[in-house]
């Protein structure tokens, strides 16, 4: 027997091959899973925790995906809206429409008459009766311009405010380039917010594991006694950083879910106002996939530091 | 294995702690393979800090310990586990995990040496049967009593048949009767093939199994007493 197990190990760092092996990492996960459950009040107290900090950036980014979808539905106001004269009959604004489409830079003129104008309005504002209020239609002939890709938008509006019978015209470009700009500081932010969150989680982790390693010295004191190796010894708190995150990541996952649930009638209604059917998206696989195995991931690396620094001071000679 | 005639080997070491104080000095002596030997000497003599020498728990300020003709003082902290593995220690605190259970604890040298659990379970639990505590292999360790913690210890460093098994005070809890019992079954793990080092201080219990005894004193070796000459009272 003793043969045995002196020409198994013999200073090998794999005693017993890969079945010997895999038996003491399954052993390692399952203590690691034990331990978590024994104190299922600690392990739940830094779940949420995780939970909570992981569930800001990943809010944070869900907000922006919506926010970008909402404002992709506006490219169709990347249009210039042309104001002619109210005394332009509808003749002359189809003559000028066809004269202006054939401009360089410009795609398409589509003239819009002062009844669709009322009732594209009325309709916006659910004031079904106020045509009939008003006698005359106050409106004029408005020209929808689409400028070709690149175009600059400045000159384009200064030549059509040159045209003959042009009254006005409204470029209604500039707050959506600062919705752009607006949004593009919003995602950087996320990702400044994602990697501090992402240190705070395997910190979080770290010091948890490090509390559990001085709960545990008795027991890593005899394990170390009866001939455990430093990685047998080590490997149980690695497990228990990898469940941690992973329990935080999904978790943080189910905050998401949940907050998105509470905020879809809000904005179902607030949406309804804007005539449009727009509901948020919950995340995408990939990003849910990020989180939950990101957030392993940290916390092996949290545990990983905890444990290097701490082990030593424990583990006799 | 089998490459050397001694199990231990001790040559002029001497061991002295932090704050300088000297527990050992200048100690030789030799454990043949298959021997049983006791250490005694008042408490403070150095017969802890003897048996730490052996299993590495401490390192030997001077002079060489041979473990099966290695000088354990040059094994490396990664090698440490191996040398370990060989040795069945007892301890005179049990070093028990008290969340975990009988069981468990018994079994942790088979689980660090990734032995299959059905193997497992059969070695534990004949283990546990020698020691006479089978029944009590679902309990947690604060449940029993100093004596049966005791044999849970002696249970955990026989589970892997190690060549050689060192106790610490193993009777030290016990009854006079129990103490018997347990030296008994050293004597009978000792005819079968293991090297055993008992330091104790129960003379009465010693002179009556009439094994080799090593007597330390203030940290040195004050006597060695051959087998045939301890006499029976």
């Amino acid at each position: 027997m003793s043969r045995r197990a002196g020409s198994q190990s013999g200073g090998v760092p794999w005693p017993g091959g890969v079945r010997a092996w895999a038996r003491r990492h399954a052993y390692s996960l399952l203590s690691s899973l034990g331990a978590l459950v024994r104190h299922p009040l600690a392990t739940l107290m830094t779940v949420v925790v995780l939970a909570i900090t992981l569930s800001l950036p990943t809010g944070l980014y869900m907000t922006l995906d919506n926010a970008e979808r909402i404002s992709d539905g506006w490219e169709r106001l990347d249009t210039v809206s042309v104001f002619l004269d109210v005394e332009i009959a509808e003749r002359e604004a189809v003559q000028l429409a066809s004269l202006l489409s054939t401009w360089p830079g410009i795609i398409a003129v589509d003239p819009i008459s002062p009844q669709a104008g009322m009732a594209e309005l009325t309709g916006r504002l659910q004031l079904d009766d106020v045509s009939e209020r008003i006698d005359a239609n106050p409106l004029p002939w408005v020209l929808e311009v689409t400028p070709a890709g690149g175009q600059d938008i400045e000159t384009l509006s200064g030549r059509l405010r040159g045209a003959e019978g042009v009254d006005q015209v409204v470029v209604d470009l500039q707050w959506l380039e600062r919705l752009g700009a607006i949004l593009a500081l919003l995602e950087r932010l996320a990702i400044l917010l994602g990697v501090l969150f992402a240190v705070a989680v395997a910190f979080v982790i770290g010091n948890t594991i490090r509390m559990d390693i001085h709960n545990r010295r008795e027991e890593i004191r005899v394990l170390a006694l009866v001939g455990a190796t430093d990685g047998f010894v080590r490997r149980p708190f690695l497990y228990s950083g990898f469940w941690y995150g992973l329990a935080g990541g999904l978790a943080a996952w189910l905050v998401v879910e949940l907050s998105l649930f509470v905020l879809s009638g809000p904005v179902g209604r607030l949406s309804g106002t804007y005539a449009s059917d727009f509901t948020l998206a919950s995340p995408p696989w990939q990003v849910v996939a990020t989180l939950v195995l990101g957030s392993g991931i940290l916390g092996v690396l949290g545990a990983w530091l905890a444990v290097g620094r701490h082990l030593r001071a424990i583990h006799p000679s | 294995m089998g490459g050397s005639e001694h199990m231990v080997r001790f040559e002029q070491v001497a061991k002295r702690y932090p704050g300088g104080i000297q527990a050992l000095g200048e100690v030789s002596f030799d454990l043949a393979r298959g021997e049983m030997v006791f250490l005694t000497g008042h408490s403070g003599a150095g017969k802890s800090t003897l048996l730490k020498l052996i299993a590495l728990l401490e390192r030997p300020s001077r002079g060489r310990v041979l473990f099966d003709g290695r000088n354990v003082g040059r094994i490396s902290r990664r090698q440490i586990p191996w040398l370990r593995r060989q040795i069945g220690i007892v301890f005179q605190d049990h070093s028990l995990l008290s969340d975990r259970r009988v069981f468990d604890n018994v079994a942790l040298p088979l689980v660090i040496a990734g032995v299959a659990y059905p193997d497992i379970r059969k070695r534990v639990r004949a283990a546990l049967d020698k020691v006479g505590l089978l029944e009590k292999e679902r309990m947690y360790p604060p449940m029993l009593s100093g004596g049966q913690q005791q044999r849970v210890g002696i249970a955990r460093a026989i589970v892997a048949k190690p060549p050689l098994l060192l106790a610490d005070e193993p009777t030290g809890n016990l009854d006079p009767e129990l103490s018997a019992d347990l030296m008994q079954f050293f004597v009978s793990l000792n005819e079968l093939g293991t090297t055993v080092l008992i330091a104790s201080h129960d003379l009465d219990l010693i002179r009556r199994l009439q094994r080799r005894v090593l007597v330390l004193k203030d940290g040195t070796l004050a006597d060695d007493v051959p087998a045939r000459q301890v006499a029976a009272p």
